[in-house]
């Protein structure tokens, strides 16, 4: 009896085993991709976009979800509709990234009337920090009006998309970020049209590719 | 007659267990590199030495009969499907077809896969619960001293390797050098993906421009290289900061690597 017990013991064992030992986890993630799903850097599938009617090679390709500056999920095709402009930021940048912003606001301000007509996106290369409680604050400290989003995401997502909009950057040993000043400008499908390097550049061309692209 | 039955049923499930075993098995071999310190190749007051943490990491480079089977796990990056914006024309080039590398390939089955994006590879590892290296992680595993091979230093192996245009047929994976850690090819075989090749190495408080990239070649700027004769490594860093995500390149391959938890 004892015998059968020991026996009883390691067959569950080792049926045990097998359970937490799954041969085989890519296959999960391949039923799980369906046919032409837009390309995520985590490999999950889509189902609360539609991306219909999207060019392939819009930016709104990159499904995953970010935080807002009010703590909300947010995705990059929310931003349907109307043009985008686009910075790449961390809040504790203290030369840098608040002149990249403010040459963003000058964009916004050369809009004039029309400046509702065009998203203005930040997102930060600061995954630790820069959490939606510092984004908030820092889109006060700026004065960016409510239809600024500024967004956090994970170190994935958020090296995905600057692979994505061609911006380079790099954490530093003291936490803070080396990164290249980049404008860009997406279409309202998130088609990447115009970008301008550089901190007070001559943003005549950025305006006047927003006025095209309003149309 | 119970113990026969007991038997039976634990022989059967020896049997399941030793199936599971051989796949295990049959996964790529990784070698564990030991915690170090990576000095980016630029010193600025910001950049300061980068301690990496221990991981493992791919004995070879990926292979293309491996990454068929990528590719056939996933539609979405067959040849004729992938998206344009995740890998330019020359993806996959060299395959015959789709869900093919070609009979009259047959030589590099066991090459390192190349003409591939960064979009492609992250996501090859990600399906392999794996990830791409960082630039510190390869950089330290690609220092490892070549054990089986005569050199009279790693820079000078190097350099001759970058010397010869590349071969017509790409030998197979483990054709070069094997290094202290066990991994083979690190140098001599293919250039390497990895996770954050656009990474930006200047100071913080840069006003961007292409000022940084003349800092770093030209003149007085170059002065802050750390390791002025280590010349292939100044080739990698310009090779790698032309990259885009979406390039696909002929002699641009990627190994994976695993967190040590």
């Amino acid at each position: 009896m004892r015998l059968s017990i020991l026996l009883i013991l390691i067959t569950s064992m080792l049926f045990s085993c097998t359970n937490i030992n799954p041969s085989n986890n890519a296959e999960d993630v391949t039923n799980l991709t369906p046919e032409k799903a837009p390309i995520t850097s985590c490999c999950k599938p889509t189902e609360k976009v539609s991306l219909t009617n999207i060019p392939s090679e819009s930016i709104f390709m990159l499904d995953d979800t970010f935080k807002t500056q009010h703590n909300t999920d947010f995705q990059l095709s929310t931003l349907k509709g109307k043009p985008t402009v686009i910075g790449m930021i961390f809040t504790n940048c203290t030369y840098a990234c608040p002149r990249l912003t403010s040459d963003i606001k000058n964009i916004s301000k050369n809009m004039g009337i029309r400046k509702d007509k065009v998203n203005f996106v930040l997102i930060s290369f600061d995954t630790e920090r820069d959490n939606p409680k510092q984004l908030k604050k820092f889109a006060n400290e700026m004065g960016l009006d409510s239809e600024w989003v500024l967004l956090h995401g994970t170190e994935e997502t958020v090296r995905t998309l600057s692979v994505m909009l061609n911006v380079q950057f790099e954490k530093d040993a003291d936490g803070n970020f080396s990164h290249s000043n980049l404008v860009s400008v997406l279409d309202k499908n998130g088609v990447l049209k115009y970008q301008k390097e550089g901190l007070e550049a001559e943003h005549k061309e950025t305006n006047s590719t927003l006025l095209k692209l309003i149309l | 007659m119970r113990y026969i039955l007991i038997l039976l049923i634990s022989a059967t499930f020896f049997g399941a267990a030793y199936a599971q075993k051989k796949v295990v098995n049959s996964e790529k071999k990784m070698l564990v590199i030991s915690k170090g310190t990576y000095k980016p190749f630029f010193v600025t007051k910001s950049n300061k030495p980068i301690p990496v943490k221990a991981f493992r990491m791919d004995e070879t480079a990926v292979t293309n009969s491996e990454f068929l089977e990528f590719v056939k796990a996933n539609p979405e990056w067959r040849k004729s499907k992938v998206n344009r914006l995740f890998a330019d024309t020359n993806y996959l080039r060299h395959w015959e077809n789709d869900l093919s590398i070609g009979k009259s390939n047959q030589n590099i089955y066991h090459s390192p896969v190349v003409n591939v994006s960064w979009f492609a590879v992250q996501s090859y590892c990600k399906w392999k619960n794996k990830r791409l290296p960082s630039i510190a992680e390869w950089e330290i595993a690609g220092k490892g001293a070549p054990k089986n091979i005569k050199y009279s230093s790693l820079t000078d192996y190097i350099l001759n390797w970058y010397k010869r245009p590349n071969l017509p047929v790409l030998p197979n994976v483990k054709s070069t050098y094997q290094n202290i850690y066990g991994l083979y090819d690190m140098h001599g075989l293919i250039w390497e993906w990895t996770s954050n090749f656009n990474s930006y190495i200047t100071s913080t408080d840069s006003r961007g421009n292409n000022s940084d990239d003349q800092k770093l070649f030209c003149a007085a700027g170059s002065l802050n290289v750390v390791d002025k004769s280590d010349y292939a490594g100044y080739l990698r860093f310009s090779y790698r900061g032309s990259l885009k995500g979406n390039y696909c390149i002929a002699n641009l391959g990627f190994r994976c690597v695993k967190n040590i938890n």
